[in-house]
């Protein structure tokens, strides 16, 4: 029962990791990103119902205030897409 | 005895259709986000194992868990993912706008990027204005440079 999805979360999980390591532009690899933390999670849990250890999800938990607040704090850095480049220009709205 | 017995079975089933169905979406989200065109569909796609293969993931869960902490973490879990997953999506796509980056739309010559602000006639004045917070941070920046005009001076403008 358990095996089914685990392996559908590890292959989608792998697909995540294809997309981050050739998406064409930052907010790809950071959607990606975004992509594997959730996995992460849903992981985490099944592997814990799979092995009879439920207690998995406080870390479960853990990781999805980390997961929002990693990827809300990378994009509030790359809000003008500045990717360390010719930073000035492109954030003076003047 | 036996009604207990069949409850157990029906919930088992029940919790193995829904963890089957998730796992499905949750799949079907992944191989979206590697085959759809822009970063736009492809957030669109990611969704899809964000709230429907999540949910029905986590259901199945709960169904397994029955009344005890487990169940409230599963719920916590899953509130806290459903709330955040469509903030990251607008952050992201708000991000990827401001960026310049150009959806894919339907023309008369098919598939092709458009400038959005072509299409939604305020969204230039909305993309070229600052948000709040960084009019804030622009003006401290500015006070800051009023303060000490010397220092901004003093450097050489190597661009």
């Amino acid at each position: 029962m358990w095996v089914l999805p685990i392996l559908a979360v590890l292959a989608a999980l792998a697909l995540a990791v294809v997309r981050a390591a050739l998406g064409p532009t930052a907010f790809d690899r950071l959607l990606a990103a975004n992509a594997i933390g959730t996995g992460a999670i849903v992981l985490l849990a099944l592997f814990g119902f799979l092995t009879g250890r439920p207690e998995f999800l406080d870390i479960g938990i853990t990781y999805a205030l980390l997961n929002i607040i990693g990827i809300l704090a990378v994009l509030k850095f790359f809000r003008y897409g500045a990717l360390g480049h010719e930073q000035d220009e492109e954030r003076d709205p003047n | 005895m036996l009604g207990a017995g069949l409850l157990e079975w029906v919930v088992d089933i029940a919790s193995a259709a829904l963890l089957a169905a998730g796992g499905i979406f949750y799949l079907i989200g992944a191989i979206g986000l590697n085959r759809m065109p822009d970063v736009f569909t492809r957030m669109h796609a990611a969704s899809v194992s964000e709230t429907l293969g999540l949910g029905l993931l986590f259901l199945g869960m709960m169904l397994q868990a029955g009344f005890t902490l487990v169940l409230f973490k599963l719920v916590v879990i899953l509130a806290l993912l459903w709330l955040t997953a469509p903030l990251a999506t607008h952050a992201l796509s708000r991000a990827a706008l401001h960026d310049g980056e150009k959806p894919l739309l339907t023309t008369e010559r098919g598939l092709e990027p458009v400038d959005p602000c072509d299409v939604f006639p305020g969204l230039e004045h909305r993309l070229a204005t600052p948000l709040v917070s960084e009019q804030i941070a622009i003006g401290a920046a500015a006070t800051e440079a009023a303060a000490e005009p010397e220092q901004e001076e003093a450097k050489p403008s190597n661009s």
